[in-house]
């Protein structure tokens, strides 16, 4: 009895932080979506959680003034979709010869992509940008998008999700069959390991969609910003006071991943875990 | 069936230099776009190579010696450590928590995933957007002085990107909300692939929950506290979206959030553009953040290893005292 009622306070203590810590995740973004509707008068005034009718004068505000949200849009889009098209293909094919071939540097490999995945990347910006400069490569897409060739974290992910995805049988009856070893992994693995593309594309995509780094070293002409980049320019002087614009073009910013989170998110979830070392 | 396995095998080993063909794409891809701008990055520190004039000279380790004499880099360290810290400090203590209670068979928590899956949300979103939106909410007339007021909790509105405390505190409380469902993720994983029947065995020599999580669950979790400790250090080492976008780019109030990355990307973009002088900053970064990797990777395993030959000499002793 006094077990029971023990775990009963127990069990409402915790729910009460796990919805202090939901509230935590949560009110910042509902405030930022309703503010997004309110004008700067009413968001002086005060918090509210309801929104109000203000949204196409914030919206006029904010394009007004040489905000090209869709601009930025199309440019983040047009990066994020290409680095997750190629880190997906050319991870696969990593792991792919990682569980299928033996040959001598394979162990070699798989400890360097381990060590890789704990190393600083960041830091060779300097150098990256003036190699880039040499190549007169600044201001261009290329030295965001074709890096992605040789991304550690998604051949790392790649390795743990093939391994138990691999039907070495089918790879030998297809190879009896004659086909060539690039069709098999054309046609018979990148199917099997649909469910593991997707939740890799998804992390490709959000990590290119959000990167502000390189994009805000390498690119300077405006017209080629991307969204993070011109998400930037909002904490500037054009939009000092105008704070429903502001939020509003915060809200637009994050639109597109929140759905991606609502219809994705148990990929997400789940693949976290498996992108990590558990043993 | 021995023939069929020789010939399986045999099948095999004439396609086995497909393994350097689909590998080489990435070695291509990381010796061009990795290791060399790595390597350039560390033949740039030792230049005092300017983005304006157009030759440089080499200069050996002179762009090391001013950034030890100069406070503002010893500041950016300190202030990295510091932030690092009390963000990921209670970032793995509530984790480690969170996930205690959802994998407790005792306590039954319901909807797990739905509080997975919320508490991780923060963590997708822009930090260009976090940083902004953050900056609007702590304003001056923003909704938390707003809140805060009317409910009593401060007399008056407080400024708080004007101080120190502050700014640093709300950047390492961001950190820390970007973070934690992250981590409480990562160590479920860990949890639930701990054989139940450890437990079991332990529950039936009478152990309480706290020798439980302290003999069996630490000592298992090791690995995965390991990875999480090394990735997370990795990243607050290069420190740079929040701390940059919430203030004005160089770390104020009193340079506080001034992080290692932001004081490179200064040196990078002052009007002569540094190049020598933003590299070598890079390149302590580098060895500061794999140092600091190798120290607490070499500090887990060794405790390890000290418990095994304890062990193991208990072992041969028993042993011993039993012949």
């Amino acid at each position: 009895m006094n077990y029971t009622v023990k775990t009963k306070i127990m069990r409402a203590f915790i729910y009460f932080i796990l919805v202090i810590l939901l509230l935590m995740c949560v009110v910042p973004l509902w405030i930022l979506l309703v503010n997004a509707t309110r004008s700067t008068p009413e968001i002086q005034q005060g918090v509210s959680l309801l929104p109000s009718k203000n949204l196409l004068v914030n919206w006029r505000n904010l394009t007004n003034r040489g905000f090209n949200i869709w601009r930025g849009f199309f440019n983040s889009a047009l990066i994020s979709v290409l680095v997750t098209v190629i880190t997906v293909y050319f991870s696969m094919m990593f792991a792919y010869a990682i569980h299928v071939y033996d040959f001598a540097s394979k162990k070699f490999l798989y400890s360097f992509i381990i060590l890789l995945v704990m190393v600083p990347t960041q830091v060779a910006i300097i150098g990256f940008y003036k190699y880039m400069s040499i190549l007169n490569l600044l201001n261009s897409y290329i030295p965001l998008i074709v890096p992605a060739i040789a991304a550690p974290s998604s051949i790392f992910f790649a390795i743990q999700y093939l391994e138990s995805t691999i039907v070495k049988e089918l790879i030998e009856a297809a190879r009896i069959d004659g086909c060539s070893e690039l069709t098999i992994f054309h046609k018979i693995m990148l199917p099997i390991a649909k469910p593991g593309a997707v939740t890799m594309g998804i992390f490709a995509f959000v990590g290119s969609w959000n990167n502000f780094f390189t994009p805000f070293v390498l690119i300077s002409k405006m017209e080629k910003y991307t969204l993070p980049m011109l998400v930037q320019t909002l904490r500037g002087d054009v939009y000092r006071t105008e704070y429903g614009s502001i939020y509003l073009g915060l809200a637009v910013s994050i639109i597109p991943i929140l759905i991606v989170y609502i219809l994705f998110s148990r990929y997400i979830v789940n693949g976290i875990a498996m992108g990590s070392v558990k043993e | 069936m021995e023939q069929v396995l020789k010939k399986k095998k045999h099948s095999r080993i004439n396609k086995n230099h497909y393994g350097y063909i689909f590998t080489a794409p990435f070695i291509i891809g990381f010796l061009l776009f990795s290791l060399y701008p790595l390597v350039y990055t560390f033949y740039l520190s030792l230049t005092d190579m300017t983005l304006m004039s157009k030759s440089y000279k080499f200069i050996g380790l002179a762009n090391f010696k001013k950034l030890f004499e100069d406070r503002f880099f010893i500041q950016s360290f300190l202030n990295t450590w510091k932030i690092w810290l009390i963000n990921f400090i209670p970032q793995l203590g509530i984790a480690m928590l969170l996930a205690v209670w959802f994998t407790s068979t005792r306590l039954k928590i319901k909807f797990v995933g739905f509080w997975r899956t919320i508490y991780y949300l923060p963590n997708i979103l822009m930090p260009a957007t976090i940083a902004v939106l953050f900056f609007n909410l702590f304003s001056y007339y923003g909704p938390v002085n707003q809140i805060g007021v009317r409910i009593g909790l401060f007399k008056d509105a407080i400024d708080f990107f004007r101080s120190s405390t502050w700014t640093v505190g709300i950047v390492a409380f961001i950190q820390w909300w970007m973070w934690f469902g992250t981590t409480l993720i990562i160590i479920m994983a860990g949890m639930t692939s701990i054989s139940p029947s450890f437990y079991e065995s332990a529950m039936v020599d009478g152990a309480n929950s706290w020798q439980m999580f302290t003999k069996i669950t630490l000592p298992l979790l090791r690995p995965v506290l390991v990875y999480i400790l090394v990735t997370s250090l990795v990243g607050g080492m290069q420190m740079f979206d929040i701390p940059y976008m919430l203030t004005d780019g160089r770390g104020s109030p009193n340079g506080s959030i001034m992080t290692m990355n932001i004081l490179m990307y200064m040196k990078f973009s002052s009007n002569k553009g540094h190049i020598g002088a933003a590299a070598s900053v890079g390149v302590m970064i580098f060895l500061v953040t794999c140092i600091s990797a190798l120290i607490i990777i070499k500090l887990l395993k060794e405790k390890e290893s000290k418990r095994e030959i304890k062990s193991i000499n208990r072992g041969v002793k028993a042993y011993e005292l039993h012949g």
